[in-house]
């Protein structure tokens, strides 16, 4: 399904500006309420309210890693870069940082409302990519110790053939899953030497 | 002792959208003549005219020559969004200031521009939402083939689908493309609840007169039961329309109840109106130097919002019956939300009024 932008949930966001005083930076900061957001600009230290900002938009020329409370790339919201030198270092740590979005200088109105959606695309894109490689992680690990849970049964009961439907008999008898079935055996195994007694 | 200040007036008098300009410019002219005949003001206008005659290649030049010229600061003018995206750079050299005047799709606000007619929540939004609660949720969907055609369609899809209806047609026909025959057949075919047509110009006018000619063959397409919409139909454009125009509704800030002629009356001819008498107060006050930062302070006083420069109005929805206008609903006072990120101005139905008139 074809996932729409929502510009509805802009109203009432909010925005942090990392970027030092300026005459043209009031023009981006008006633009930024006349789309409806609040709006606080800062330089050089953030403030700590920016951890919960929806919106985080930062100078790259003047900017580096230690202003940002969090490792380079993980930003807990979406960030968009505002580039001046396009020299390949600054692009370079633009990306590090983990820019969502990039608005090249002088700091204009126009540009702004698009590159808060395409931040915030980007920003969720990712978001669910990083909790679907975690999810198969998970899963992948699961597999092992599911793996591993069986060949214990398959040693106690003697049979390979009927060690994995044993251990989907005792997941239904614990009432769990079968990866967490597994991990109680394997678990156990581990802290006793010896299989949990499910007689 | 009257101060005189020149102003630009920048509408096409020829092309495509003729009869809009028409009623913008007779709207401006007339409110500078009685600005000028006003002895109780301390000013006077001159008006600084060019016409682009419809080409688009023409608005930048003649919106610089007007600001190089003269001691203008204060354009009124253009139709097309596209138009007025070209003369946003001239005005940005000269820090002055367009008075733009007529309804448009929103998704900007530039410092240099007042936006005095309608933008998305006061015209797509309302008319969708009435047509919905009245006709059902499925729409068809017409549009020229440029930015407001794009944007007013998809505000209209996304809307539609979020409230679990349906667009079963969507087409666009190139700017003054006449050949309505393919949309009418897929009209035909798809059935849909209402239509809503973002067509304009000569395209405009001859999809509804072939749209009126399919109600009169079919009644099933007969305004009571599946009526064309648009959110740009004024006064301006009845007469060129004549009979095809009955049962056709529209959204705007005003209507006039009597037959006009030229446009006079429209929205359109009203709002430039009102756009530079506008200005002659704020002039009259003594108030000088950069618009934006008079209107940042005290644009509030003229219904003008200070952040977007967009106008609070009045949202009516009306439908031509017997060659007028007549209101259907209104809404007041409708503060401006060109990005549509401020749902609270939107305007609300009663959840009483949820009736299907024609299940």
């Amino acid at each position: 399904m074809k996932k729409q932008i929502d510009i509805a949930g802009l109203e009432g966001a909010r925005a942090i500006v990392l970027h030092p005083e300026h005459d043209r930076l009031p023009v981006m900061l008006r633009q930024l309420r006349a789309i409806g957001l609040e709006v606080e600009s800062a330089w050089p230290t953030l403030p700590a309210s920016a951890i919960t900002a929806d919106f985080t938009l930062y100078d790259t020329d003047a900017g580096h890693d230690e202003q940002f409370p969090w490792p380079a790339g993980h930003a807990p919201m979406p960030m968009i870069a505002l580039v001046g030198s396009e020299a390949p270092g600054r692009i370079e740590w633009a990306s590090r940082t983990g820019a969502d979005a990039l608005l090249v200088k002088p700091l204009v109105a126009s540009g702004v409302f698009a590159s808060l959606l395409m931040a915030r695309q980007s920003f969720e894109r990712r978001k669910a990519l990083l909790a679907e490689v975690e999810a198969l992680r998970e899963r992948l690990s699961a597999r092992q110790t599911i793996v591993r849970a069986v060949s214990l049964l398959a040693k106690k009961t003697g049979s390979e053939a009927t060690a994995y439907d044993d251990l989907r008999q005792l997941a239904m008898a614990w009432q769990m899953t079968m990866e967490d079935a597994a991990v109680q055996i394997v678990q156990h195994n581990e802290t006793t030497g010896a299989y949990r007694d499910c007689s | 002792m009257f101060e005189n200040f020149d102003i630009g007036i920048l509408y096409s008098r020829s092309g495509t959208y003729q009869l809009m300009s028409q009623a913008l410019f007779a709207g401006a002219m007339s409110a500078i003549e009685d600005v000028n005949a006003d002895i109780a003001l301390p000013i006077r206008f001159t008006p600084i005219v060019r016409d682009p005659a419809g080409d688009l290649t023409n608005y930048a030049p003649m919106c610089a020559e007007i600001l190089s010229t003269s001691n203008a600061r204060h354009v009124v003018g253009c139709v097309t969004s596209s138009s007025r995206k070209e003369v946003i750079p001239e005005l940005d050299r000269a820090q002055a200031t367009l008075w733009y005047n007529v309804p448009y799709e929103g998704f900007e606000t530039s410092a240099r521009v007042v936006y005095s007619h309608a933008a998305t929540n006061q015209n797509i939004l309302p008319i969708l939402g009435w047509a919905m609660r009245h006709f059902g949720m499925s729409a068809f969907l017409a549009g020229s083939n440029y930015i407001w055609g794009w944007e007013t369609c998809r505000v209209a899809r996304t809307r539609l689908e979020a409230s679990g209806g349906t667009v079963p047609g969507e087409r666009y026909l190139p700017l003054g493309d006449t050949s309505v025959e393919g949309l009418i057949a897929e009209i035909e075919r798809c059935r849909p609840k209402f239509i809503l047509n973002s067509l304009v110009g000569a395209s405009s006018y001859a999809f509804i007169r072939a749209y009126a000619e399919l109600g009169r063959r079919d009644p099933q397409f007969a305004p009571e039961y599946c009526p064309l919409l648009s959110c740009n139909l004024t006064e301006a454009e009845l007469p060129v329309l004549g009979d095809a125009a009955e049962g056709l509704i529209s959204v705007g800030p005003s209507f006039c109840d009597t037959p006009t002629a030229d446009g006079r009356g429209s929205s359109l001819e009203r709002t430039a109106y009102q756009s530079v008498m506008t200005l002659a107060a704020v002039l009259a006050q003594g108030v000088r130097g950069p618009f934006d930062c008079y209107l940042a302070e005290h644009g509030a006083r003229h219904g003008i919002d200070p952040v977007t420069q967009h106008k609070t109005l009045d949202v009516h929805i009306a439908q031509v019956r017997g060659g007028v206008f007549q209101i259907l609903h209104s809404w007041h006072d409708i503060a401006p939300d060109p990005y549509l990120t401020r749902p609270l101005r939107h305007p609300q139905f009663k959840k009483t009024t949820l009736t299907a008139v024609h299940a």
